[in-house]
C-alpha cells in the first residue's frame, strides 16, 4: 500500500506540476493582476483594490460583449446539437462504407482554424466565392450579399462556420451514447408494431437525453472559449457585432495596453462560466436522480 | 434487418447532405488551388477545374516564409505529442489503478481544467514566460500545448485502461510483478489504440493552436503555420490562389496522419466516452 502511494506520486506529479504551473498559478496571478493598475507587460503596478472591477462593470462595451457571448454560446449550442444529433442518428445506421464516413466526418475539426477561415472567407466572399453565385442561380438573391458587412449577418455567418467546425466532434460523442442503447429494445418495439418515429420518441430520445445534456454543457464551454475563428474572420466587427468576451479581453490587453483591466474581465468571464457549469451539472444530476 | 423504403431514402438523403456539407468546401479549396487566377474569380464558379497550374504552390514555397512555418509547426506538434504522452500515460494509470489520497477530487479538478477559458491564463503566462526567458521560443508553445492537451488525454487514457479485463492485470499482480513492469509490459501494449488516439489529439491540438502562438512568438522566423499563414492573408492584396494552396498544404499533414491512425481516434472517442 505504502509502495503504491509513493509510486502514484511519481506517476501523477509531473502532470500535476505542469497543470498547476501553467494553469493554476496564472489563474491566481490573473486575480492578483486584476487588483493592480498594470498597463503593459513587465511594468510594475500599484494595488488599487477592486477599482478595476468597478470600471469594468460600468463599462458598456463589456456588457455588450457579455450579451454577444451569450448569443454566441446559445446559438452555437442549438445549431451544433441539432446538426450533431441528425449526424449521429445517420452514422448509427448500417450502410456500406459506414466506417469510412465515421472516420472522415471529423475532417472539419482536425484542420487548423486558419484553414477553416480561408475556406469560408473565400466561399462567402463577394468576388469569386461560391455561395453568392449559387444563391443567385437559385433565384434567391438579386445581388451579392456582403455576409460580413452587417453585425447580424456577420454573427449568423460566424455561428454557422463555428458549428460546421464542431458538430462532427459532438456527433461522434453522441454516437457513443447511441451505441450504448441495447438493440433488443428496438427489436421488442418493432415486434410490438412501433414505427421508426415511435421508437425514436419512446426509446432513443429518453435514453439519449442525459448524454445530450452533458454534451450541450461541454459544447457551451468549448464555444465560449472560441477566439481564433472570430478574430481571424471579423476581429469582433462590424461595429462590435461579433465582439465576444475572449475578443474584448484580447483587445484590451494587447491592443489597448490595459493589462489589469483585461485580467479583470477574464476573471469575471471565468466566474460566469464556472457558475454556468455548476448550475448545469446540478440540473443534470437532478435529472439523473429522477 | 431490412429497412423500409422511406427510411432508406431518409438515410441516403442525410448521407448526401452530410457529404456535401463537409466534402464540398474542401473540394472547392483543393481544386481551386490548381486553378488559374482568372478561373478562381470567375463569375460562374466551376466544379471541376478547367485549367491546371502549380504557380500558387511555387509562389508559396519559394516566395514566402511558408516552408519555415511548416517546419516550426512540425517541431512543435511532434514534441507536444511526445511530452503529452509521456506525462499522461503514467498519470492516467495512477488515476485508474493506484490508491492515493485525494484521487477523486484531483481527477475532477483536472477534468474541469479542460473547459478552462484559455484567455484567462494568456496574460499572466506572457508575464511569467517573459521572466524566465521563454518568450519567442518554440519550447513555450510546447509547454502550453501539453498543458491544454493533458486533461482530455488523461480522461481518455483512463477509460482505455478501464476497458482492459481485470483478470489480465490480477494474474500479473499474483505473480508479484511490480506496477512499473505491469504498466510497461502489459498495459501499454494493450491500450495501443488509446495511445494512438491521444497522440492524434495532442498532435492536432498543437498543429491548430492559434492564440498562444500569436502572442508568445514575436519573430517571423519562429512562427507556426496558423499564425504565419494568417499573416499572409493580410500581407498581400488578397491572392486567393496563394491562400487556397497554403490551406491545402496545411491540411496535408493531419490528413495523412488521420488516414494512418484516424480510425483508432474515432473508436477511442466513441468507445472511450462510454465509461
Amino acid at each position: 500500500m505504502q509502495k503504491s502511494r509513493s509510486l502514484a506520486i511519481v506517476f501523477v506529479a509531473p502532470a500535476l506540476i505542469v497543470l498547476t504551473g501553467i494553469l493554476g498559478w496564472p489563474l491566481v496571478s490573473a486575480v492578483l493582476l486584476s487588483m493592480q493598475d498594470v498597463r503593459t507587460i513587465g511594468s510594475a503596478g500599484q494595488w488599487i483594490g477592486l477599482h478595476n472591477y468597478q470600471a469594468v462593470l460600468s463599462n458598456q462595451s463589456f456588457w455588450m460583449a457579455v450579451a454577444m457571448s451569450i448569443i454566441w454560446v446559445v446559438a452555437n449550442a442549438a445549431a451544433q446539437t441539432a446538426l450533431a444529433l441528425i449526424t449521429a442518428l445517420t452514422l448509427n445506421q448500417n450502410f456500406p462504407g459506414v466506417r469510412i464516413v465515421r472516420t472522415w466526418v471529423i475532417l472539419t475539426w482536425i484542420v487548423p482554424t486558419v484553414v477553416v477561415v480561408i475556406i469560408w472567407r473565400w466561399l462567402f466572399s463577394t468576388s469569386g466565392g461560391m455561395i453568392n453565385p449559387l444563391l443567385a442561380q437559385a433565384g434567391m438573391i438579386d445581388r451579392p450579399i456582403g455576409f460580413f458587412s452587417t453585425p447580424w449577418t456577420a454573427m449568423a455567418t460566424l455561428i454557422f462556420i463555428n458549428s460546421w467546425r464542431w458538430f462532427p466532434f459532438i456527433a461522434l460523442m453522441m454516437l457513443a451514447g447511441l451505441t450504448r442503447i441495447p438493440s433488443d429494445l428496438y427489436e421488442a418495439a418493432r415486434i410490438d408494431g412501433a414505427n421508426g418515429w415511435r421508437s425514436f420518441t419512446r426509446i432513443t430520445w429518453p435514453l439519449l437525453a442525459p448524454t445530450l445534456g452533458v454534451l450541450t454543457v461541454v459544447g457551451t464551454l468549448l464555444s465560449f472559449n472560441v477566439f481564433d475563428i472570430i478574430w481571424l474572420m471579423t476581429a469582433g466587427g462590424p461595429a462590435g457585432g461579433t465582439r465576444t468576451l475572449p475578443i474584448i479581453i484580447y483587445e484590451t490587453a494587447f491592443k489597448g495596453y490595459k493589462l489589469s483591466e483585461a485580467a479583470t474581465m477574464s476573471v469575471l468571464a471565468t466566474i460566469l462560466l464556472m457558475a454556468f457549469a455548476l448550475l448545469a451539472s446540478r440540473t443534470l444530476m437532478r435529472e439523473d436522480d429522477r | 434487418m431490412k429497412r423500409s423504403l422511406p427510411s432508406s431514402l431518409l438515410l441516403y438523403f442525410s448521407l448526401i447532405v452530410l457529404t456535401l456539407l463537409i466534402g464540398l468546401p474542401f473540394w472547392w479549396v483543393l481544386s481551386g488551388a490548381f486553378k488559374l487566377p482568372q478561373e478562381i474569380i470567375a463569375r460562374v464558379p466551376t466544379m471541376v477545374p478547367h485549367s491546371f497550374t502549380l504557380q500558387h504552390f511555387m509562389k508559396l514555397l519559394s516566395g514566402s516564409d511558408y516552408p519555415t512555418y511548416m517546419v516550426n509547426s512540425m517541431i512543435v506538434a511532434v514534441l507536444s505529442t511526445a511530452v503529452t504522452l509521456a506525462l499522461a500515460i503514467p498519470a492516467a494509470y495512477a488515476f485508474f489503478r493506484l490508491a492515493f489520497p485525494g484521487r477523486e477530487i484531483l481527477y475532477r479538478v483536472i477534468l474541469l481544467a479542460y473547459a478552462f477559458p484559455s484567455t484567462v491564463v494568456l496574460i499572466p503566462l506572457f508575464g511569467m514566460f517573459a521572466k524566465i526567458g521563454l518568450i519567442d521560443t518554440l519550447a513555450a508553445l510546447v509547454i502550453v500545448n501539453v498543458t491544454f492537451a493533458l486533461p482530455f488525454s488523461i480522461w481518455m487514457l483512463r477509460s482505455f485502461f478501464a476497458s482492459i479485463p481485470k483478470e489480465i492485470e490480477e494474474a500479473a499482480i499474483m505473480d508479484g510483478t511490480p506496477p512499473t513492469i505491469i504498466l510497461r509490459r502489459i498495459m501499454i501494449p494493450l491500450i495501443a489504440p488509446g495511445i494512438a488516439s491521444v497522440g492524434i489529439f495532442a498532435f492536432i491540438s498543437a498543429w491548430t493552436e492559434y492564440v498562444f502562438a500569436s502572442v508568445l512568438i514575436l519573430s517571423d522566423g519562429k512562427r507556426t503555420v496558423p499564425v504565419g499563414f494568417s499573416g499572409i492573408i493580410g500581407q498581400y492584396q488578397i491572392d486567393w490562389g496563394l491562400l487556397l494552396a497554403g490551406a491545402s498544404l496545411a491540411v496535408l499533414p493531419v490528413v495523412i496522419l488521420f488516414a494512418l491512425v484516424g480510425r483508432w481516434f474515432v473508436s477511442g472517442l466513441t468507445e472511450g466516452a462510454v465509461k
